[in-house]
């Protein structure tokens, strides 16, 4: 009896204490500054060197480079980079091997759509998806 | 009210009947509506939740919402269900539960028919919906359900036995099976005191036969998934919640009538107060400990259950009746 | 014994006396039901409510992460593994790590070992409070789900800070740790150390001292050491036997040997002792924490020597590490490639399920919830 006792004095106790719940979508979740939400991909930056694409572990990521406009410069400059949402998992490890974090990790995390078609990412998306951007990377 | 039932039938008066019982329908109606929301309320305060609150100003029409969507869902019935008796046993669970509401005096004034045999009434009337319950778990053509309604049937039947012998007491020191009667003998103490262990058996076996926590077990959600009802949607799932709800409240008006002095007064001083508002106060203690119960305990097992109900609470119920009759010959001076 | 995944005939006996005909029934438990913890499915043959027969099928979350690995570098199976015992992704990410780290012979920097030690303690507490408000759940009691996700809450935003992630960390490389611990973290981990320590006691204030939850436990699904040994358990499915066997004890990986800790042990064998060997766990594991967190380096590298391409020498090895489960384990067989030739997890979870039908027969149902739940299952672990 005495067992029954003490669970409800706690949890009579419980009843008048500080609640917990989140207002989430009221009021926003402010998450961490190493927080992974979708990622920001700025083209100017990139190099084409293909290592995201490469470190992808669920092949994620196609992009595809073009000569420099400029014929005096070498290298190459983006053309086109997607990125399939539909099978992300943000894991990290493409903003980890870019060189000219010319991909970053953003707090952006409201990512849910009524359609497929929406989450798959193309490069004019992603360079715009430029807020909460990740400082350390 | 009470010259109103005394009165010849004729079209005006069994209106009358009509009505009152529409306007009780109504009062109990919205006493489920908010017992839920109170009850969802209660367990999220404690559970550090701040429960429903967004329909309505503090989610107070959370419930309207949830019986609105009930009522306009598509009814589904499986298909190699047992369709009469389907149909069938969300009325036989509800009706009972409704219908045993007619005798609990919430006032001196205020009741509907006066009974001599009132608490017989009610406890034969309850019975009756086991076999509601039984149908619902028979008919579905489930497996889940039919353990379900097996358990509860062997549940609610074993836990009449301790919960007319707890209130044995009541009628002896009382002498009458009229729930008014029983209030009125009430006035020097409450019950509580000279029966604490009947109203301990009795609280324990209401529970059982509420088919709440910690007996929640014919509705076992992590064991049976739902229970009884788990094939039932729509209208008639809303009938066997309503059902658990109307004799919740049926529960708490007897426990206030039987053992916490139903409308009257905790100290004579106290009597500015109006009686409703009194029972309205019990009735809502009674209430309350369910909620917390809810909030705070695990669920029995099914053998443990039987074995408690028969080895536990009938000899103490039995003891408590002892008890009081030789208390009761002895005071009559026979002894 | 022989693994079945249909269930015998079901038989029909009359009663001599009554002359009553009786019939088994197959019961079907999963896999969306509320308490098998995931897509677990169990088909159960049961008379009336005692079940006769139990047959666990297994596979709705497979996902060949196994196979997968082998097209994968060291590097990308790591988010792998997060997705294997998801409730405890540190120990999973360390175990693969380690693997790989002891085949190349890695030697990892002080202050990475003690962020993974911290990290993979506090999953523990984490997995283990999961487990508890789940368990407590399967029993009928509601509250303690919502106390426990409340402080594992806690440990999810200490994880949040230290790695962008709650759930899938991905946290741990091989060589060391993704990030260094960001400033103040330390202290926010002491604070919830502290904070643990008083909670705990509340715990078995609103549970462990019920004598409903009591009944529930004791003296259900038990078995003895032997049996542990032959179904090769492990974890606390093997220490409630009375075998005391902890790898952080007895195998000290990582900086364990540099702790002072105890190895809770009972030998009842039931869903009792079970029950009070993880809550006696998260207090061990509270101090160890407590240790570390003294003694953590002010400063110092988080990666260690690594060479830009992992390729490990040809050869296989097979570490084993202490999970919140049981024992997790890798094995790699390696080609001198930058790809595994072959990997294979050793899951917990797996491993102590295998004697599930052994321990349900005879039981009635509410039992089996019991019984299942005190396994302490992940499915993601189980299917892999």
């Amino acid at each position: 009896m005495l067992g029954f006792a003490k669970g409800l004095g706690y949890t009579l106790k419980k009843l008048s204490e500080k609640k917990v719940t989140h207002s989430y979508p009221d009021v926003p979740y402010p998450m961490p500054p190493r927080f992974r939400g979708i990622q920001h991909f700025s083209p100017e930056k990139c190099i084409v060197c293909n290592q995201c694409a490469r470190i992808c572990p669920t092949q994620c990521i196609q992009l595809t480079g073009k000569p420099h406009p400029d014929p005096e410069k070498k290298g190459k400059i983006i053309d086109t980079y997607d990125i399939n949402f539909e099978i992300c998992i943000l894991c990290d490890l493409c903003t980890e091997v870019c060189p000219t974090e010319a991909i970053v990790m953003t707090n952006n995390f409201e990512l849910a759509a009524y359609s497929r078609d929406e989450l798959y990412k193309d490069l004019k998306w992603l360079d715009d998806n430029n807020t909460n951007v990740r400082e350390e990377n | 009210m009470e010259q109103l039932l005394q009165q010849s039938t004729s079209l005006s008066t069994v209106m009358m009947f009509a009505a009152g019982a529409v306007v009780l329908l109504l009062i109990v109606l919205g006493f489920v509506t908010y017992a839920i929301y109170f009850e969802r309320k209660v367990i999220g305060w404690m559970q550090l939740r701040v429960g429903p609150n967004r329909v309505g100003p503090l989610g107070l029409l959370q419930t309207v919402a949830d019986v609105a969507k009930l009522l306009l869902k598509e009814d589904t019935r499986p298909k190699h269900a047992d369709k009469a008796l389907f149909a069938l046993a969300p009325v036989l669970a509800y009706a009972p539960a409704f219908a045993v509401l007619a005798v609990i005096p919430f006032t001196d004034t205020l009741h509907f028919a006066d009974l001599g045999v009132g608490i017989l009434y009610y406890i034969a009337l309850s019975g009756i919906t086991v076999l509601g319950v039984i149908t619902a778990g028979w008919a579905s053509n489930n497996k889940y359900s039919l353990i379900g309604g097996l358990r509860s049937a062997a549940q609610m039947i074993s836990y009449e036995v301790p919960l007319v012998m707890s209130v044995v007491g009541i009628i002896l020191m009382t002498g009458s099976l009229n729930l008014k009667e029983i209030v009125y003998a009430q006035q020097d103490v409450w019950n509580i005191v000279p029966q604490f262990l009947g109203f301990i058996v009795f609280i324990i076996a209401a529970q059982a036969e509420l088919n709440r926590t910690p007996f929640d077990l014919p509705e076992a959600e992590s064991e049976l998934v739902a229970g009884y009802h788990v094939e039932y949607s729509g209208f008639r799932f809303a009938m066997f919640m309503l059902a658990e709800y109307v004799y919740m409240f049926g529960m708490g008006a007897l426990v206030t009538i039987l053992f916490l002095g139903g409308w009257l007064p905790i100290h004579p001083a106290l009597d500015f107060i109006p009686p409703v508002v009194w029972f309205i106060l019990k009735f809502s203690l009674y209430v309350f400990f369910q909620f917390w119960l809810r909030a705070t305990m695990p669920r029995l097992r099914a053998d443990q259950l039987m074995s408690f109900a028969w080895k536990g609470l009938l000899p103490l119920a039995l003891v408590n009746i002892m008890l009081t009759a030789i208390f009761i010959s002895y005071q009559s001076g026979m002894m | 014994m022989q693994m079945r995944t249909e269930p015998t005939a079901l038989s029909t006996t009359i009663s001599p006396d009554t002359g009553i005909r009786t019939e088994e029934m197959l019961l079907n438990v999963g896999p969306q039901h509320p308490s098998t913890h995931g897509v677990f499915r169990l088909i159960v043959k049961i008379d009336g409510e005692t079940i006769t027969e139990a047959n666990p099928v297994i596979g709705y979350l497979h996902r060949g992460t196994e196979k997968l690995a082998e097209d994968l570098n060291y590097t990308q199976i790591i988010p792998y593994t997060d997705r294997l015992d998801y409730v405890s992704a540190m120990t999973n990410n360390y175990v693969l790590c380690h693997a790989v780290e002891t085949m190349m012979g890695l030697e990892i920097p002080e202050r990475a070992e003690f962020l993974r030690l911290i990290a993979m303690e506090l999953n523990r507490i984490a997995s283990h409070l999961v487990w508890w408000g789940t368990y407590l759940l399967d029993i009928g009691a509601m509250s303690p789900f919502l106390y426990a996700f409340r402080d594992r809450e806690m440990i999810l935003d200490l994880f949040n800070e230290l790695c962008g992630a709650r759930m899938t960390f991905n946290y741990m490389r091989i060589g060391g740790v993704k990030w260094d611990a960001p400033p103040g973290w330390i202290d926010k981990v002491k604070e919830f150390v502290q904070y643990m320590k008083k909670q705990l006691p509340s715990y078995h204030n609103l549970v462990t001292g019920n004598e409903i939850f009591i009944n529930r436990l004791k003296g259900i699904g038990k078995f003895d050491a032997q049996t542990a040994l032959d179904y090769s358990l492990s974890g606390v499915m093997l220490r409630c036997t009375g075998i005391r066997w902890d790898l952080r004890k007895d195998e000290p990986y990582c900086i364990y040997d540099r702790f002072d800790f105890d190895v809770p042990v009972a030998t009842e064998g039931d869903c009792m002792a079970r029950y009070l060997l993880r809550m006696a766990e998260i207090e061990q594991s509270l101090r160890i924490l407590e240790q570390a967190l003294e003694q953590f380096p002010s400063e110092g590298e988080i990666m260690g020597k690594v060479p830009r391409v992992i390729r490990p020498p040809v050869g296989e090895t097979f570490v084993r590490i202490e999970a919140p489960r049981g024992e997790i384990g890798v094995y790699i067989a390696s080609q001198g490639k930058d790809k595994p030739w072959r990997l294979k997890f050793r899951r917990p979870s797996f491993n102590n399920l295998q004697i599930l039908p052994e321990l349900l027969k005879g039981e009635n149902i509410a039992n089996m919830v019991a019984i299942l739940g005190s396994i302490d299952i992940v499915l993601g672990e189980v299917d892999a």
